[in-house]
């Protein structure tokens, strides 16, 4: 955690500070999904509590949280309390081990703007963010409901499917990164666009140099696939409700269901923040390096800690907007496109995406032979 | 105690507790939930070994992928038969409750036998672990232990070859 009590205080409220912003940018989103479907669809949505309907999240939470509190008959307890805390806890995990800026150096200290920096960085997020899948069979089995089963069934179904595609998706990456780091993978997409290969140097100083560019179909599969990951239309499957009322979360109400809520906001959020790692050039920004940024912060500073500071800022902001973009593209696709039919769900997974993800690998490892050769 | 210490005690005394659950729940799907469990807490063990590689594939193949089919299909059965028919019958159950010794008796004396080597400390130099592991295993894998790696790679293709032939050859999933 560090070296004296200042470093490991500061690696603490690191910790918390990082939950917090996960938990707290849910009511923001929530907020966003429902003025933008209502602007996609030519309606008002919520706009009378405070500026914009703004305060009407927090009318919700209030709600939720004076809501009454109850079991179905033939629930298991310790599965349906369980569950929606289990929904929230490894988005939270993953999400915690991201590099959401440049490294803040203050005097000899170098903090690090992510929860926690874990070398083997993808496999621990994948690892983490798998065990969400027990939450939805909890809450399921939990529920003594066969609507919630039958959800349950469909929605861990459709994850287990689609994490296959999902990882083989980023092998292409970490092929090309040679590093399972998420820091070291952002380091190497700094700069513009420039390879070499076969002895030719190329350098298109127009483009940065992004993974997307490199793996266009991985990125694809990759995106997704994250929208199944997350149960997101139109993989909404769990959900259903012409068929199943409400999937997995049929007999959850009041906080508990806030809590499946965050869980999936916070897997959609993990998957734009795994995107914009691998395909989108992490914290940087385009056209600017960090050397760049970092002699820019001198001149307007005369502290190296404020300098360095603000370096952190710029970048968290840089990807702060990214981040942003993705998750109005999910609220965009959500209420734009249709739902899938179940077999046409699993063709997609297992006959498509996954062959294509394979053969994704399969090909960036020649050309990666090639070209080094 | 250092903190390495408590830290390993902490986890492996977890570990034998979910592990005992696995086998002492009388409802599967709790018994599968701990054997996830179980998964868990032995990649939280690999942690401590600095095995950061192993402990993420644990989570994502056994706690994340076979565990969650485990128990997707565990919850399909009529679990009260299922229980009904395990602690029913006389001359079964004498069965059972032999068989059940005979492991017992198994493990039992297995430890005893080695239990001389396994308390033995190991003279062998330590490896340092500080560093990044994934390289090196990676290096070994596709070195030293390629024929077992590649083998097992196609043992576990005819695995499922296989089992998919023999549910299309009763009839797939349309079987009526």
């Amino acid at each position: 955690m560090g070296n004296d009590i200042f470093e490991i205080t500061v690696n603490c409220v690191k910790l918390i500070i990082v939950f917090l912003l996960m938990v707290q940018a849910v009511p923001v989103l929530v907020w966003l999904e429902r003025r933008g479907s209502a602007f996609i669809q030519n309606r008002f949505g919520p706009n009378r509590v405070g500026p914009l309907g703004l305060l009407q999240l927090l009318a919700d939470a209030v709600k939720f949280l004076f809501k009454e509190e109850f079991i179905p008959e033939h629930g298991i307890r310790f599965l349906y309390y369980g569950a929606p805390v289990m929904a929230l806890v490894p988005a939270t995990l993953a999400f915690a081990a991201i590099p959401l800026g440049y490294p803040l150096q203050w005097d000899s200290y170098i903090f690090r703007i992510q929860g926690f920096e874990v070398n083997v960085g993808i496999v621990y997020v994948l690892g983490a963010s798998s065990l969400a899948v027990y939450s939805i069979l909890m809450a399921g089995f939990g529920s003594g409901n066969k609507y919630s089963l039958m959800g349950a069934l469909r929605a861990t179904a459709q994850v287990v499917s689609y994490e296959l595609a999902l990882g083989l998706a980023i092998v292409g990456a970490i092929l090309l990164y040679g590093t399972f780091n998420l820091t070291e993978m952002v380091a190497a997409q700094q700069g513009s666009l420039q390879f070499a290969f076969m002895g030719h140097a190329v350098n298109l100083s127009w483009l940065p140099n992004w993974g997307i560019f490199y793996q266009p179909l991985g990125a694809v599969i990759f995106f997704a696939a994250t929208f199944a990951e997350s149960n997101r239309l139109p993989f909404d499957l769990a959900e259903g409700e012409a068929e199943l009322v409400a999937g997995f979360h049929t007999e959850y109400g009041g906080f508990k269901m806030l809590l499946f809520f965050i869980g999936e906001y916070g897997h959609m959020m993990v998957g734009s923040a795994l995107m914009i790692v691998f395909y989108l050039g992490g914290y940087g920004i385009p056209g600017v390096t960090i050397p760049e940024l970092q002699q820019w912060a001198a001149g307007v500073t005369s502290s190296a800690n404020a300098a360095s500071a603000l370096v952190s800022l710029i970048t968290f902001v840089s990807f702060t907007v990214k981040l942003a973009v993705f998750m109005w593209i999910f609220i965009q696709v959500r209420w734009t496109l249709p739902r899938f039919r179940y077999d046409q769900l699993m063709e997609l997974g297992w006959k498509t995406m996954l062959p294509w993800a394979l053969g994704n690998t399969i090909l960036t490892a020649i050309v990666l032979y090639i070209a080094k050769a | 105690m250092s903190p390495d210490v408590f830290l390993f005690w902490f986890l492996a005394i977890l570990t034998v507790i979910s592990g005992l659950m696995v086998v002492l729940m009388t409802n599967p799907v709790f018994s599968a939930l701990s054997l996830a469990m179980t998964m868990v807490l032995i990649g939280a063990l690999f942690v401590t070994l600095n095995a950061t590689f192993l402990a993420g594939v644990q989570l994502i193949v056994y706690a994340g992928a076979v565990m969650v089919l485990f128990v997707m299909v565990l919850m399909l059965f009529d679990l009260k038969n299922e229980i009904y028919a395990f602690t029913r019958g006389k001359i079964s159950g004498a069965f059972k409750v032999g068989s059940v010794g005979i492991l017992a008796g198994l493990v039992i004396g297995s430890i005893g036998l080695t239990a001389s080597t396994l308390l033995q400390s190991s003279t062998a130099p330590l490896v340092s672990m500080s560093g990044d592991t994934t390289k090196d295993l990676g290096k070994i894998l596709f070195s030293q232990y390629l024929l077992g790696f590649e083998a097992l790679g196609a043992l576990l293709l005819i695995v499922a070859v296989g089992a998919v032939a023999l549910a299309r050859s009763k009839g797939g999933t349309h079987a009526k």
